[in-house]
């Protein structure tokens, strides 16, 4: 009875009865729902372009967040360090279009999946060789993000928002618009479509593969910049990043692999539930759910929409 | 013949000089031949045939013609250049612009934005002034979607306008993809079976299209077709191979007559 | 020559109903301001509207606009174009195409050099085209493209007067031999080159155009035999387009699309008659398919379809509908539900009640405003349907949406209007009032008679036709049986005339408006009705095996067989009801009710082309059945309660082999007039 009681009552009565916490519950899921979508993001651009599942998308996180701090504590200026930062992901994304994807090209997924496995641990040790193992933090005052925090008080309570967190939901939203204006409305937006619908008549009407690779490893690596400086900023740089990389995995298959509205609904959803469930279910499971509770949903997801909430649906007539 | 002096056709259009010549060009996948020795030339403003049976290599000749496939042997000259080792899109660069067997569009996209996409060699503003809509940059896709509107007039295809290609019946996608090769005005146009599939009514205005393009716009074509009686009508020149042979090569009257021909025939029918 | 000029009777005119019977000469209408061409009218109209659109064509994906003035432009350069290629008075121009604004204009151009422009079906084959081209020996054709061209050459040994094509889309014609062969705008670079030279002689052609020379001929697609070519005077067309423009009110701020065939005598009054009388815009297409997406991009005021168009829409929206959400699905069948009850009463200007209107405002926004803007009709402030029958429902659907939906009844002979409905007096099961200018008279036959000043000259070349459609004083005979509704004042059509009998007291025999009134239920697949010369009328019935099937199985009704099924007493019981029910409404129709039906039988077999009782397209031959089924009719009429019968069958495999039965012969309650009940 006491069970059921926490299952189904309890967690509802103490959201009404302190709604300034739940606020701060909400918003919490919110932000880092942000970064989750902003890591899948990354996914979904490379995917839909060259159809290869970019394991090493995680990595490039932690390994563009490593730059720009390593950078930093060489001695660069942090601005000229972001600039520099930028400037390795785009080295990064030739590097990766000339010395990998022009060698596989109509090899199976699997094989360019197992590239981007062998990418990331290179991309691990090329890390660790240069800048170390040990743990970083962010330089967040240096680059001009705002640090401390406001305070509200709705319902009569208490809601904390971090600067740094409401910088980061910003920066997310100005990318995401970003991204998407820039795939829609431009040619080459118009030739990434292309190529993500059919890459022989791409092809054939002179868009160029490798040109597209390029760019789209170029913005997945801007992305994980954007991502590994916000989640740095939060925690620090280490790593051990890469596991929350992972979380990405589930967001996909929540949004669907091509859709990139998907991705960012998906990633709030994981967002939003995983802090809810945390707070309000995780004592009667012993806590840890965080860990665990998106790979949950993405597997119901699997057992009964395998497409996703925004996958393609397959429109073809025979 | 010589090479750069044209001739007449039967029906009194003036063809002129090679466009595209190939000189004894073998392709091999592993250790299948998929074109022996085989040496073509396509002339400026003339409709080519490539015909054959089943897997006599004719889709091979059109994927080294636009750089899908690169040949071993052999070699190929384009408007009197030797032609190096060419990726898809540098061919697509130079001018030549293709369709597929089996109707390759970008079926997630609209009519229009397939025929916009075909464009994308003549788009050259800078992405930055296309993302602000502004100055050049529009007026730039101003002109584009103006050439564009004639070609979908040209091919009556102003009713689907809008319409996603991957819902469209088989006969209207094959016209969008013509119309996505013409939108970048190429000056060598190939054909993959354009017609296949298609029923009478479909296949005689595909034919008056195919005939109208070289009579309106000059563009040469090398097309592959299966159906004879339309290669025969709308065809200057015919090469025909078989297993990966060249077995004759002339005007359409001169190819019928010739007996290696019909034994081709004859054997698979 | 000149017109007499008369009093200007428009006022009294364009109130005349005339009812039936009566005797009046037609009035001689003489023009207003010598506005007495169409050529004159355009002339007019660049003088007082000249900046104003006249013509609209989408080309390249935008639409393309001409002001008055500029036609006018246009239209002199072909005209003088033409005069250089040699055309005389009184030549026949054949028109071949879609509707394109350059099309419209040359018949404009045509008028004005003194000949005669006549537009022809763009979708007739080459053997239908050469009899046109060769009855009115054209000297010139001008075709749209190289598709019409080819049917021209096709047949262009049969064509001895054939001298010049003239082509609008010069795409494929490169080839073509140009020694007989001009393009449209080359012919308008010539005349607008030789301009000092051509412009005095345009003008004295102009001036031997009057209000009784022709201004166009139509043929008629005569259901037999060949096809008439209806001579049709500026008088037809300026009188017709002008009191039909008053009766609805059209002016120059009224927009059309033009979509229906050139060749139609409706297309040439709205997209010339009445587009040149008011000074409104006619727009046309872009391509014949993308026509209902145009037709939402211009939004018409003033539109006309025949039934099949409205019908084929609702089908689209209804199917649109079912693919909805449940949401919206919910709305759209409330809001039409309250649509149905409300709308047509709020555009007849009844009184509603304010629940109801706001209910209705509220729909209007939610879900008849945004269906009205899918469909084209947004704007349509005027719209016409005709030809053949439209549904109740389907012409109640868009008046529910505040569409305003009217019927009228026409023929090519009257330059269309025969009768009209009035705003406020509509109704799905009339065709309307006369016309303004038309007088109306029912022949002893049923027969609808007209006289206007819209009624055609004459055939072309064909003396008797002419004769023997309209007599002296100028009555034309439709063909077409109907009577005037007592109570509203309006006329039904009944049936074609030739297939309208007598009964023995001298009341109207239509056996197809009543076996239709049967057909409506779904019990009843075919009825054949008698009683031609006799007193009363009797009836077969055929049933509907799948419906009556259906029903017999809900009710546990074993049958084996079609016949046994006919033979059931249950089911003579359901179709006796609906014989009845059938009574009953033609009890009501003053003209119609001596038909009702005082006794039926139901067929022991189905009627079947294969036994020679119906035509492939599954029209009964009466004749035949007169002969086969003699004993049945005999019974019918000798008031018998039962007959037996043996008939002869052809199988599927052509063996032939009999039936026989007995069948049962009901009595039908027939009602009183209800002139006399009262």
């Amino acid at each position: 009875m006491d069970f059921l009681y926490s299952l189904f009552v309890g967690p509802f009565v103490d959201m009404f009865s302190t709604p300034d916490f739940l606020l701060q519950v909400l918003w919490e899921g919110f932000v880092t729902g942000t970064l989750y979508s902003l890591i899948a993001l990354g996914f979904v651009l490379i995917f839909k372009a060259s159809g290869v599942f970019n394991f090493a998308q995680g990595i490039m996180v932690v390994f563009s967040a490593l730059t720009l701090v390593g950078l930093y504590q060489a001695g660069v200026p942090a601005y000229l360090a972001l600039l520099l930062a930028v400037g390795v992901m785009a080295l990064l994304a030739i590097g990766v279009e000339r010395l990998v994807l022009r060698h596989m090209v109509n090899q199976p997924d699997i094989i360019l999946f197992m590239a981007t496995i062998g990418l990331s641990y290179f991309l691990i040790g090329l890390g660790e060789f240069i800048f170390g193992g040990e743990t970083k933090s962010m330089i967040t005052e240096q680059l001009g993000l705002p640090t401390g925090s406001t305070t509200f008080a709705p319902f009569g309570g208490v809601l904390i928002l971090q600067h740094i967190d409401i910088a980061a939901v910003v920066i997310a939203a100005v990318l995401v618009a970003g991204l998407a204006f820039f795939f829609s409305k431009t040619r080459i937006g118009r030739a990434l479509r292309a190529v993500a619908d059919d890459h022989q008549a791409a092809l054939s009407v002179g868009i160029s593969l490798n040109q597209i690779w390029a760019i789209v490893w170029f913005a997945a690596g801007i992305v994980a910049l954007a991502t590994g400086i916000m989640w740095g900023a939060r925690s620090d740089v280490s790593f051990a990043l890469q596991i929350v990389a992972l979380k990405a995995l589930p967001v996909l298959i929540l949004g669907g692999f091509t859709s990139i509205p998907g991705a960012i609904v998906g990633g709030l959803i994981i967002g939003f539930g995983e802090k809810l469930f945390e707070v309000y279910w995780g004592g009667l499971l012993g806590g840890g759910v965080e860990g665990w509770f998106a790979y949950v949903i993405a597997l119901i997801f699997l057992l009964f929409r395998p497409q996703g909430l925004f996958g393609d649906k397959i429109i073809e007539r025979v | 013949m010589s090479f750069d002096v044209g001739y007449t056709t039967a029906d009194g259009r003036t063809i002129g000089g090679v466009l595209m010549e190939m000189k004894n060009i073998t392709l091999r996948f592993g250790g299948v031949t998929a074109i022996k020795n085989i040496s073509l030339d396509i002339r400026e403003g003339e409709i080519r045939a490539i015909i054959g049976p089943n897997g006599a290599g004719k889709t091979s000749m059109l994927n080294v013609i636009n750089g899908f496939y690169h040949p071993q042997e052999g070699e190929i000259i384009f408007r009197g250049e030797h032609r190096k080792r060419m990726r898809p899109y540098q061919a697509a660069k130079q001018g030549i612009s293709r369709t597929f067997q089996n109707v390759a569009l970008f079926s997630g996209m609209t009519t229009l934005d397939n025929i916009m996409a075909g464009r994308q060699l003549k788009m050259h503003k800078n992405f930055l002034w296309q993302m602000l809509r502004y100055g050049p940059a529009l007026n730039e896709e101003i002109e584009h979607r103006r050439k564009v509107e004639e070609i979908i007039d040209f091919l009556e295809i102003q009713a689907i306008r809008k319409t996603p290609v991957g819902s469209l019946p088989y006969g209207l996608q094959k016209r969008v993809e013509l119309a996505r090769a013409l939108a970048a005005e190429p000056s060598l146009l190939l054909l993959d079976e354009p017609m296949a599939g298609m029923n009478v009514e479909e296949k005689e205005d595909m034919s008056r299209f195919i005939l109208d393009v070289n009579d309106e716009f000059g563009t040469t074509i090398a097309l592959i077709e299966h159906d004879m009686g339309v290669v025969m009508d709308l065809a200057d020149r015919v090469v025909v191979l078989d297993y990966g042979k060249k077995i004759a090569d002339g005007t359409p009257n001169e190819v019928q007559k010739n007996q290696d021909v019909i034994d081709a025939y004859l054997g698979v029918a | 020559m000149r017109v007499r000029v008369g009093v200007s009777q428009q006022g009294c005119l364009a109130t005349l109903r005339w009812r039936s019977g009566g005797n009046i000469l037609t009035s001689r209408i003489a023009p207003t301001g010598g506005l007495d061409s169409i050529p004159k009218l355009l002339a007019r109209n660049a003088r007082e509207f000249g900046d104003r659109p006249a013509s609209r064509e989408k080309e390249f994906g935008i639409w393309q606009s001409w002001t008055w003035a500029e036609v006018a432009e246009e239209v002199n350069a072909l005209a003088m174009g033409l005069l250089a290629l040699g055309l005389n008075a009184n030549d026949h121009v054949a028109i071949i195409g879609r509707n394109r604004p350059a099309l419209y204009w040359s018949m404009v151009s045509i008028q004005s050099c003194g000949a005669v422009p006549v537009p022809i079906y763009q979708d007739s084959v080459a053997e239908e085209m050469a009899y046109v081209l060769d009855h009115c020996s054209a000297r010139f054709v001008i075709a749209e493209d190289q598709e019409q061209v080819d049917k021209v050459l096709e047949v262009q040994e049969r064509l001895p007067a054939l001298e010049q094509i003239i082509y609008y889309d010069k795409r494929g014609m490169r080839k073509y031999d140009h020694t007989a062969m001009n393009a449209y705008r080359d012919v308008q670079e010539e005349g607008r080159a030789g301009h000092y030279r051509l412009e005095p002689i345009l003008q004295e052609r102009l001036k031997s155009v009057n209000y009784d020379s022709t201004c166009v001929m139509l043929y008629t697609s005569g259901t037999t035999g060949r096809p008439k070519g209806v001579v049709l005077s500026n008088r037809n067309i300026i009188e017709a387009s002008r009191t039909s423009a008053e009766f609805d009110h059209l002016n120059a701020g009224d927009s059309v699309l033009a979509y229906l065939p050139m060749a139609w005598v409706g297309d040439f009054i709205f997209s010339i008659g009445q587009c040149y009388w008011t000074g409104f815009c006619v727009s046309c297409p872009e391509s014949p398919e993308t026509m209902q997406e145009d037709l939402r991009e211009i939004g018409p005021s003033y539109f006309f379809a025949p039934p099949r168009f409205f019908e084929g829409l609702l089908t689209a929206v209804m199917i649109r509908m079912e693919d909805a959400g449940p949401m919206k699905r919910r709305m759209f069948s409330y809001f039409m539900a309250h649509a149905k009850k409300v709308g047509g009463r709020l555009l007849d200007g009844k009184p509603v009640s304010l629940i109801d209107r706001l209910k209705y405002a509220l729909g209007n926004i939610l879900v008849y405003g945004p269906l009205r803007n899918r469909l084209g009709m947004s704007r349509v402030r005027v719209g016409y349907t005709a030809g053949e029958a439209i549904g109740p429902e389907i012409f109640e659907f868009y008046r529910s949406l505040g569409i305003n939906l009217k019927q009228l009844y026409g023929q090519t002979e009257a330059s269309v209007y025969i009768t009209v409905q009035p705003d406020g007096e509509v109704r799905p099961d009339t065709v309307g009032v006369p016309a303004p200018g038309v007088e109306i008279r029912i022949g002893e036959t049923g027969e609808v008679f007209y006289r206007s000043a819209g009624t055609f000259v004459e055939y072309y070349k064909n003396p008797e036709s002419t004769k023997s459609t309209k007599d002296p004083e100028g009555w034309v005979a439709t063909g077409d049986a109907g009577f005037f509704d007592e109570e509203t004042g309006h006329l039904k059509i009944i049936d074609r005339a030739k297939d309208v009998g007598k009964m023995a007291d001298g009341s109207l025999f239509a056996p197809k408006y009543v076996e239709n009134k049967l057909k409506f239920y779904a019990n009843i697949l075919e009825a054949v009705l008698f009683g031609a010369e006799t007193d009363k009328c009797t009836a077969f019935i055929n049933i509907d095996m799948s419906s009556v099937g259906n029903w017999a199985e809900r009710n546990n009704i074993g049958y084996s067989s079609y016949q046994e099924l006919a033979g059931h007493p249950k089911v003579l019981d359901a179709i006796q009801a609906h014989v009845e029910e059938v009574n009953a409404s033609l009890a009501n129709d003053p003209m119609l009710n001596g038909c009702q039906i005082h006794r039926f039988l139901i067929l022991h077999k189905e009627l079947d082309a294969d036994d020679g009782e119906m035509t492939r397209t599954r029209k009964v031959r009466r004749r035949i059945i007169d002969e086969k089924y003699a004993d049945l009719i005999a019974a019918l009429a000798d008031g018998s309660t039962e007959i037996s019968t043996t008939t002869e069958v052809t199988y599927e495999d052509g063996r032939k082999g009999s039936i026989s039965a007995t069948l049962e012969i009901r009595d039908a309650k027939v009602f009183p007039r209800r002139a006399e009940a009262a």
